[in-house]
């Protein structure tokens, strides 16, 4: 039954995926700081059934010049656990995933924080692991700059077998309050962590209760093939930027073919690539909607936007009405990079009409339409092995949300695509992937 | 005007309260620590603090004289449970990076609008926590409270020139900044610590300094030696707020009454931290029976008349960091 039904996250961003969504009419300016907000969102998808809600991450602002930053709405948010903490005991269902560096935190500490959320949502939490890329970040904590990507991901791999480590330190019932023997805690069912790698010592039992999802749920978003082998190997489920069909099922075939290698099975993990969804009771109105938000972006942030993709330091030398300047075709040309030079090429687009093009969705499949063109191209997708699920991003909140909840949910339930009731409680459960028990660890220390 | 804390727990201040319920495993769930916290409020406390055992604890010593799991996490969820009482959680210099710390008490900080504290543990190195501190209050400086203008026609979310890189370089951190999360509702959390004779360092850049479990005198000359720590920050007596533990033995709420005042009085202490031997069932008692007492004799709100646990707390917002520009 669920393997015919695809699996939805709700991504939250204070007023919406769009650079420019905190100013359109529709959007609370001060969203980002307004709790109550946030909690709206969450009871929003949770009545769609959506399987969970997501919240990105950067451990700094996100763009250095201030004047450029001070247009757009990204360099300050709530940070993602405390503000799921706070949504974990405002809704009873939806999973709660959060992004958390393994770069720039201690496995122990991180470990018993998603515990802790897991404890409060009663297991529904997922952590989302990055490595973080940005130089912003690095020196937010070290004076020597960001680490290569290869010293990145070694750490993060070592990193999540410690915090694995720590969750299997204790057995479901291990508390058992026996005032009689006097007995607090089942020594029996405790197994101190002794982890001594190349880059943490961690020892100790987790200080809570086992997650009742046996263990907090996994998330990667790797693009690499260091990346995807990471997520191969601890994944639950991975979020990808997909935008043609093509590069949706390379993705996907790619990530599951890793699966066997680390012994799992395709069902294993979940693919769910972002969307970026602008619907309209009519095209024309979804198209609206889309000219509506573009019109609103600043040029200066649009052009800073486009300029980060194309990993050039500036653009704005270059006439804005322009074509793109000429550029080095370096061997790290990256694929997104040479998506923007052909794109326009091909349909002879000027830099600002390459930036708001690129701006609006930040790079993810952007879909416009009404709510049966929208499932029609997610079914698609899903039919055809590019994705078990879709990681929705609403260039607005609320509306954004309000109308894919109210007009293309529906439509897919209407299709069987998608769940009119949880079927359980846990994250996990609801995802249809495995609750781990306590027994890799409990063979090895036996 | 006294001001009073709730230590929280599960099961209460006695090693074996847990005993009393036994295999009651709901006890370490949000909602009954949630309750808790409710009935503190209930009674006008200042704040509830959570300890945090983790660190010190034994490999397989679960003692439950902690809260059931990590306390930010849980002071946020009590957040949203919560309107008015301050939420003050434990957390270790050694334990997190400064920017990390610095952005989720701030966080928590927005989400309890004001009402966040950090007890601050250090890390026995007294030179790398005084740069700690320094590090994480310049970030929670990082914007002027006017900073968010929010000007949709202009397209102007912030002014540029009210955000403030840090660009802290020291022997043992190496932070940007700025803080990538909005200015706190009351200036800054509030930062609190208990007070040994090795970190009478922190103690001095605190707001609130709660006193170890020991005798009067000890007190005493605990506090003299706070005020000469202090004095060399420029900074007095009436800047920080000094508590010491009350447990509320079985006694009338008279006799606790009379014992908090004369302590009080007898080391100059601006309140306590009640240790409740069991709960709920001692926070009950002590708000439903205690709390009045005191009121009667005037030295305790009867209802909150601020939104901000530094406005419980009667300190004033702290003074921003001098910038050179
Ligand atoms: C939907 C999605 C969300 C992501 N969220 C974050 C994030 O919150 N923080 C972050 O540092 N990286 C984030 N990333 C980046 C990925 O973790 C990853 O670093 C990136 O895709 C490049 O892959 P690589 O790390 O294997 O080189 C995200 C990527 C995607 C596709």
């Amino acid at each position: 039954m669920s393997a015919d039904q695809m699996k939805l996250g709700a991504f939250l961003m204070a007023g919406g995926h769009h650079i420019a969504a905190w100013r359109h009419p529709d959007a609370h300016a001060d969203a980002g700081v307004d709790i109550s907000h946030f909690i709206q969102l969450a009871q929003t998808a949770e009545r769609a059934k959506f399987d969970m809600i997501f919240i990105e991450d950067a451990a700094a602002i996100r763009e250095r010049n201030p004047e450029i930053a001070s247009q757009a709405a990204r360099s300050t948010s709530f940070e993602p656990l405390s503000l799921l903490a706070a949504l974990a005991v405002n809704t009873s269902h939806i999973g709660l995933v959060a992004t958390a560096s393994t770069t720039y935190n201690e496995p122990y500490g991180l470990a018993r924080t998603f515990a802790a959320l897991d404890q409060l949502s009663g297991g529904r939490a997922g952590w989302n692991l990055v490595t973080s890329a940005s130089d912003l970040e690095a020196e937010n904590f070290v004076s020597s700059g960001l680490r290569p990507h290869g010293q990145r991901y070694e750490r993060a791999e070592e990193f999540a077998e410690a915090a694995t480590a720590v969750w299997d330190s204790v057995d479901d019932g291990a508390y058992i309050l026996d005032a009689e023997r006097d007995i607090y805690a089942d020594p029996a069912k405790l197994h101190p962590v002794d982890h001594r790698g190349t880059h943490f010592i961690v020892t100790g039992v987790l200080d809570s209760r086992r997650s009742p999802q046996g263990r907090p749920l996994m998330v990667q978003a790797g693009a690499s093939d260091v990346g995807k082998d990471l997520a191969a190997r601890t994944a639950d489920v991975v979020f990808s930027a997909a935008q043609t069909m093509g590069e949706a099922q390379a993705f996907y075939a790619d990530v599951k073919a890793r699966l066997a290698k680390f012994g799992r099975q395709a069902d294993d993990l979940k693919i769910m690539p972002g969307v970026s969804p602008i619907v309209g009771e009519t095209e024309s109105e979804a198209r609206a909607k889309y000219d509506a938000l573009q019109e609103l972006i600043p040029d200066q942030v649009g052009v800073a936007l486009l300029a980060s993709y194309l990993s050039l330091k500036d653009l704005s030398a270059h006439p804005l009405d322009g074509p793109l300047p000429d550029m080095p075709q370096t061997d790290g040309i990256q694929s997104r990079q040479q998506l923007i030079i052909d794109l326009g090429r091909r349909e002879n687009l000027s830099i600002r009409q390459l930036a708001r093009h690129f701006a609006g969705a930040r790079g993810h499949w952007q879909l416009i339409g009404t709510p049966v063109q929208i499932a029609d191209a997610l079914e698609e997708r899903f039919r055809c092995k590019a994705a078990d699920g879709f990681n929705v991003m609403p260039p607005l909140f609320p509306t954004g949300l309000d109308d894919f909840v109210r007009l293309v949910v529906p439509e897919l339930q209407r299709r069987g695509l998608f769940r009119t009731e949880y079927e359980g409680r846990t994250l996990r459960e609801n995802l249809g992937v495995r609750t781990p028990a306590r027994s890799s660890s409990a063979e090895r220390t036996a | 005007m006294m001001h009073i804390g709730l230590s929280l727990t599960p099961f209460g201040h006695y090693p074996t309260a847990w005993r009393a319920k036994d295999g009651q495993l709901d006890a370490l769930d949000f909602s009954h620590m949630a309750a808790q916290v409710k009935q503190a409020e209930a009674g006008g406390l200042d704040f509830v603090l959570l300890a945090d055992s983790f660190g010190q604890r034994p490999h397989d010593d679960l003692s439950p004289l902690a809260v059931p799991f990590e306390p930010t996490m849980l002071v946020s969820a009590l957040a949203t449970a919560t309107r008015r009482i301050g939420l003050i959680a434990t957390a270790a210099t050694h334990q997190h990076e400064p920017y990390n710390l610095a952005r989720r008490f701030a966080s928590l900080d927005l989400i309890g609008d004001g009402r966040t504290g950090w007890n601050v543990i250090g890390s026995g190195d007294p030179e790398r926590d005084r740069e700690y501190l320094a590090v994480v209050s310049g970030l929670w400086d990082s914007w002027e409270d006017d900073a968010f203008v929010y000007d949709k026609a202009q397209g102007r979310f912030f002014e540029p020139d009210k955000m403030h890189v840090l660009n802290h370089k020291g022997a043992h951190f190496a932070v940007r900044g700025p803080l990538n999360v909005n200015p706190s509702p009351q200036g800054r959390p509030v930062i609190s610590h208990v007070l040994t004779p090795g970190t009478l360092d922190i103690a001095a850049r605190a707001d609130v300094v709660f006193l170890p479990e020991t005798t009067p005198d000890t007190w005493k000359a605990l506090a003299a030696s706070l005020v000469e720590h202090l004095a060399a920050l420029g900074r007095q007596r009436q800047d920080v707020r000094l508590l010491a533990n009350i447990v509320p033995s079985i006694s009338t709420a008279a006799d606790i009454a009379d014992q908090m005042q004369e302590q009080a009085k007898a080391a100059g202490l601006d309140g306590f931290v009640l240790l409740p031997p069991s709960a709920p069932e001692g926070v009950a008692s002590f708000v439903d029976e205690v709390v009045p007492e005191l009121r009667r004799r005037g030295v305790f709100r009867h209802a909150y008349d601020a939104t901000t646990l530094r406005g419980h707390l009667d300190l004033p917002r702290p003074a921003r960091l001098e910038r050179a520009s």
